[in-house]
C-alpha cells in the first residue's frame, strides 16, 4: 500500500509503465492480419525460425518487420503520423508530394544510377522487340505520368525529371517500321479535364479514352464516341499514392467505367464472366476491377461487333502494364478480339504467341515510371 | 537492436524492465548481463563470440595486472595484451578494407578486401574496455574480480552501441551498490522520451532532406542542384547528426537512470559554441575526454615544447577523425578541427571572446563545412558539393524543400539552443504538463516508427 501511494507521486513512471506493459500485452493478444486494405499491401507474417537465417541476421530483420506490420492499431498509428506531418506543415510523405487541387505526385527528382541502367535496359528490350517484329504492324507508346502533363499542379519548386524529353529521345531510337503514337500532345490538350487520378498513379478512364481515340485515328479507324457509351461511376477511390502517403485529409477520386459488351473473356486460359471484377469496386484497391487486375494473357471477344462467317476476326494485341487496363475495353468497338499480355505475369513465350495469333495490330504501351522500374521486360525478347 | 524501433519499445523494453525490477538485488547484474547479451546478439548473433572474447580478455588482463602489482614486466604484458587485442579487433574489423584499398591504389595491387559488416558498437566498447585496463594498470582503480559484474559493465545495453563512452570509473560504485528509486526512474523515463523524440521526430524528419539531396549527388551529381539547396542540405545534415547522436545519448542516459546508473553527459548544446575549443567541450564530450585522457596526456599533453604540442594535437585530431569512420574524409574532418584549434590556441580565441556575433557566425559557418566533409565519403562528390556551395548557381528547387522543411528547421534550430530550457525546467515540475508533454512525444514517436520509411542508424561506421 505504501508503495502504491509512493508510485502515485510519480505519475510519469506509473503511466509510462502501465502504457508500455498494457499496450504490449494488447499487441500480443491480437491475431495477425494478412492484408492491409488501408495501405493496399500484404503484411509481413511471422517468419519461421531457422538457425541459418538467424545467424545471417535475416530472421531478426524479418521478425522486426513482422512486429511492425502487425502492430496493433497500425492504421491508426499511421494516421496519427499523417496528422503530425500536417502539423509540421509538410507537403510530402513517403516520397509522395502534395500538389495543387488535391493532386498527389510521386517524387521523381533524379534517375539514380540503378534506375538509369534499368531504364536503358528496358528501352533496349523494347527496341529489340520493335526490330524483331518489323512486319507485324507494331505501334509503340510511352505514357507520361501526370506531372509531366500538368506540371503547373506540382508544388512550387519541385523539379522532376523531364519525362517528355526522355520520351522523345526514346521514340527517336525506334526503327522506321514501328509506328509511334505520342500521347503527350493529346493529353496536354485535355489537361484541364479529369484525365489523371489525384490519389493514384494511373490515368483516368477519360485519359485512357483520349489516348485510345488518338491511336485509332493514327491507325485510320473511327474511334467510338464517348457520348454513345454507357458510363458508370464509383466514388471514394483512394489509389496507390494515397496508400503510400496516407494523407488523412486526402480528396478521394471517382472511377468511371464503361460496360462495352463482350462475347467471352479468357484470362490465362480460364473463362471469366466479364472483364470487370465488380467486387473490387467495393474494396480499397478499386483499380484492380479493370481487366480483373494484372494477368498474364487475357483475351476478350467483342460483343458489339459481328464477325461474318468464314471471315477471320480482326485482332489487336496489347503488350502493356496496368495503364492499359482501363484503355483496352474501348478497343472492343474496333476489333473483334482484343488480346492483352502483361509480360510480368506471362508464363509462355511472347514471340510464339505473336506468331500463332494472327494479329492485325500490335501495341506496345508502357508508362514511363514502369519503364524505369519494371524488371520483366526482357520477356519481350522471348 | 536499436532503441528507436517498435521491437525495442514494445518487446524488449517491457520484458527487460519487468525482469530487472522483479529479480532480487543480488541477481540484478547477472540479469543485466544476460539481457544485454540478448540485446547485442539480436541481429549480431555471429559476433557473440567477439563480445565474449572482449569481456574475457580485459577481465584476465586486469586480473593479471592486479595480482602481479610488484612485477612491472607482467603488468606491462597485461596492458599490452589488452591494448593489442582491442586495437587489433578494431583495426581488423573496421580498418582492414581501408588499408587494403589504399595499398591497392598506391601500388597497383589487387589484395582482396574482407566482406563482413562492422560489429555493432565495436568502436565504443573496445575503447571502454581498453581504458578500463589502462586505469587498472595506472592504479586508478582496482580490477574487477567478479566476471559477471565486469561483463555487465562491458555489455550494459543502454550505452553499448552508440555511446556515451562510459568508463569503468564512472559506474564502478553503482555496479556494486545502486539504489533504484522512483525519482531516478522518472528522470530516466523523461530523458529517454526526449531522446526518442530528438531521434525520431527531428533527426529522421530533417535527415530525409539530406538523404534525398545526397541521392541526387550520387545520381546526377551535386552540380545539378542550386546553391541555396546545397546549403540547405548541409544545414539539414547538421541538425540530423546533432539530434540523432545526442538523441541516442539521451536515450542511453535515460535507460541508465531507469536501471539505477548515472552515465556521464555527452552533449551540452554544442551549436551555441563560440569557438571550436568550446565546441569540442560540448560535442560528444565522453569521446573528447577519452582522447584527452588516453592519448593526448600520455603523449605529453600541453606540458611540452610548442612544436611537440602541435604534433600531439595533430595526432589526437587525426585519430579522432579516423575513429569516426575508415575513410579519408573522416581523417580530413578531424584535421579540419586540428587547424582551427591551433589557430584558436595561437591567439584567435581572444578575438572570438571579444566579438560575440562574429564568433557564432565563425563557428556555424565552418561547422557546416565540416559536416559536409563528414557526410560525403566520396572525395569527388565532396568537391562537387563544395563547388556548388561556393560557386553560386540560382534555381527554384530550394523553394519546395524550404516549404516542406521550414517548421522542422525552426524547431531544430530553436531546440539546439538552450532558449527553451528555463521554461522547460519550470513546467517540468508540473505533473499534468509532464503527462501531456511526454505522452505526446512518445505517442508521436511511436506513430513515426510504425510508418517508418526513413529510420537510419548512422553509427554503423563508428
Amino acid at each position: 500500500m505504501k508503495q502504491v501511494k509512493q508510485l502515485l507521486r510519480y505519475p510519469v513512471v506509473l503511466v509510462f509503465f502501465l502504457f508500455l506493459f498494457g499496450y504490449t500485452l494488447f499487441d500480443l493478444t491480437q491475431t495477425d492480419r494478412e492484408y492491409s486494405e488501408f495501405e493496399n499491401k500484404y503484411l509481413a507474417q511471422k517468419p519461421p525460425f531457422t538457425m541459418k537465417a538467424f545467424l545471417n541476421n535475416e530472421w531478426t530483420q524479418d521478425y522486426e518487420e513482422y512486429i511492425n506490420d502487425q502492430f496493433v492499431l497500425r492504421d491508426d498509428w499511421i494516421t496519427l503520423k499523417s496528422v503530425c506531418e500536417s502539423m509540421l506543415l509538410k507537403i510530402e510523405n513517403n516520397g509522395i508530394a502534395y500538389g495543387e487541387d488535391g493532386y498527389m505526385f510521386e517524387k521523381f527528382t533524379t534517375l539514380s544510377g540503378d534506375q538509369r541502367a534499368q531504364y536503358d535496359r528496358n528501352l533496349g528490350y523494347a527496341m529489340t522487340f520493335l526490330n524483331n517484329h518489323q512486319n507485324d504492324n507494331v505501334t509503340f507508346a510511352i505514357i507520361p505520368n501526370a506531372y509531366a502533363i500538368m506540371p503547373e499542379k506540382l508544388p512550387a519548386g519541385l523539379e522532376q525529371i523531364d519525362q517528355l524529353g526522355l520520351i522523345q529521345e526514346a521514340y527517336a531510337q525506334a526503327p522506321e517500321s514501328a509506328g509511334i503514337v505520342d500521347f503527350s500532345g493529346t493529353l496536354t490538350e485535355h489537361k484541364d479535364e479529369y484525365i489523371y487520378y489525384r490519389t493514384d498513379h494511373h490515368w483516368t478512364t477519360l485519359g485512357a479514352y483520349y489516348a485510345y481515340a488518338q491511336l485509332m485515328q493514327q491507325l485510320g479507324q473511327e474511334p467510338v464516341a464517348l457520348s454513345g457509351l454507357d458510363g458508370k461511376t464509383v466514388e471514394n477511390f483512394y489509389g496507390t499514392y494515397f496508400s503510400k502517403a496516407k494523407k488523412f485529409d486526402a480528396q478521394a477520386d471517382t472511377i468511371t467505367y464503361y460496360e462495352i459488351p463482350d462475347a467471352g473473356v479468357t484470362i490465362d486460359g480460364k473463362e471469366q464472366d466479364g472483364y470487370y471484377d465488380f467486387s473490387k469496386f467495393e474494396v480499397r484497391d478499386k483499380y484492380a476491377a479493370f481487366l480483373r487486375g494484372n494477368n498474364g494473357y487475357t483475351v476478350i471477344k467483342s460483343g458489339v461487333r459481328t464477325v461474318e462467317e468464314e471471315q477471320e476476326p480482326s485482332r489487336i494485341l496489347i503488350i502493356k502494364d496496368s495503364y492499359a487496363n482501363s484503355f483496352a475495353p474501348f478497343l472492343l468497338c474496333n476489333y473483334d478480339e482484343v488480346h492483352i499480355v502483361d509480360p510480368r505475369y506471362l508464363a509462355g513465350s511472347l514471340s510464339q504467341l505473336i506468331n500463332e495469333g494472327g494479329f492485325d495490330e500490335i501495341l506496345l504501351m508502357y508508362n514511363f515510371s514502369n519503364l524505369v522500374t519494371d524488371t520483366n521486360l526482357y520477356k519481350l525478347g522471348y | 537492436m536499436v532503441f528507436s524501433s517498435i521491437l525495442f519499445l514494445f518487446r524488449f523494453m517491457p520484458a527487460a524492465f519487468a525482469i530487472y525490477y522483479l529479480v532480487p538485488k543480488r541477481f540484478k547484474n547477472f540479469t543485466l548481463l544476460v539481457l544485454s547479451l540478448i540485446f547485442y546478439s539480436w541481429g549480431e548473433a555471429k559476433y557473440f563470440p567477439v563480445m565474449i572474447a572482449s569481456i574475457v580478455v580485459d577481465y584476465t588482463a586486469s586480473g593479471l595486472i592486479e595480482s602481479h602489482r610488484d612485477n612491472k614486466l607482467i603488468c606491462r604484458l597485461g596492458l599490452i595484451y589488452s591494448v593489442v587485442f582491442n586495437l587489433g579487433m578494431l583495426g581488423f574489423f573496421k580498418y582492414t578494407n581501408f588499408f587494403v584499398g589504399n595499398l591497392n591504389a598506391l601500388f597497383g595491387l589487387s589484395l582482396p578486401t574482407i566482406s563482413f559488416v562492422l560489429p555493432l558498437g565495436i568502436s565504443f566498447y573496445t575503447f571502454q574496455t581498453m581504458s578500463y585496463t589502462i586505469d587498472v594498470y595506472l592504479g586508478k582503480v582496482k580490477a574487477e574480480r567478479n566476471i559477471i559484474d565486469f561483463g555487465a559493465f562491458v555489455v550494459l545495453f543502454p550505452q553499448l552501441i552508440a555511446g556515451p563512452i562510459v568508463r569503468y570509473t564512472d559506474i564502478n560504485r553503482e555496479l556494486k551498490e545502486r539504489q533504484i528509486n522512483l525519482p531516478q526512474i522518472q528522470d530516466g523515463i523523461k530523458l529517454f522520451i526526449l531522446g526518442l523524440g530528438s531521434k525520431v521526430l527531428i533527426a529522421n524528419n530533417v535527415g530525409a532532406l539530406w538523404t534525398e539531396i545526397e541521392a541526387i549527388g550520387a545520381g546526377e551529381g551535386f552540380l545539378s542542384i542550386s546553391t541555396p539547396l546545397a546549403w540547405m542540405a548541409v544545414f539539414a545534415y547538421s541538425l540530423q547528426i546533432y539530434f540523432d547522436f545526442s538523441g541516442y545519448s539521451l536515450m542511453a542516459i535515460g535507460l541508465g537512470k531507469m536501471l539505477g546508473f548515472e552515465f556521464p553527459k555527452n552533449f551540452d548544446f554544442p551549436y551555441i559554441s563560440r569557438s571550436f575549443t568550446e565546441f569540442w567541450r560540448r560535442w560528444h564530450m565522453t569521446l573528447g575526454s577519452w582522447f584527452r585522457e588516453y592519448l593526448y596526456i600520455p603523449l605529453g599533453g600541453n606540458r611540452v615544447s610548442k612544436s611537440r604540442l602541435y604534433f600531439n594535437l595533430f595526432v589526437v585530431w587525426a585519430a579522432t577523425g579516423f575513429w569516426h569512420g575508415a575513410s579519408w574524409n573522416f581523417i580530413f574532418w578531424g584535421l579540419f578541427f586540428f587547424v582551427f584549434l591551433v589557430i584558436e590556441r595561437m591567439g584567435f580565441k581572444q578575438v572570438l571572446e571579444r566579438h560575440s556575433a562574429f564568433s557564432h557566425v565563425y563557428v556555424i559557418f565552418f561547422l557546416l563545412l565540416s559536416w559536409a566533409l563528414f557526410a560525403v565519403t566520396d572525395l569527388g562528390m565532396l568537391g562537387d558539393l563544395f563547388t556548388r556551395m561556393f560557386v553560386p548557381v540560382g534555381g527554384v528547387d530550394w523553394i519546395y524543400y524550404l516549404r516542406n522543411y521550414i517548421v522542422v528547421f525552426i524547431l531544430g534550430t530553436v531546440l539546439s539552443t538552450p532558449a527553451l530550457k528555463g521554461l522547460y525546467l519550470r513546467l517540468e515540475k508540473n505533473n499534468v504538463f509532464c503527462l501531456v508533454f511526454f505522452g505526446a512525444i512518445f505517442l508521436a514517436s511511436t506513430a513515426y516508427l510504425v510508418d517508418a520509411t526513413y529510420n537510419p542508424f548512422l553509427y554503423f561506421r563508428f
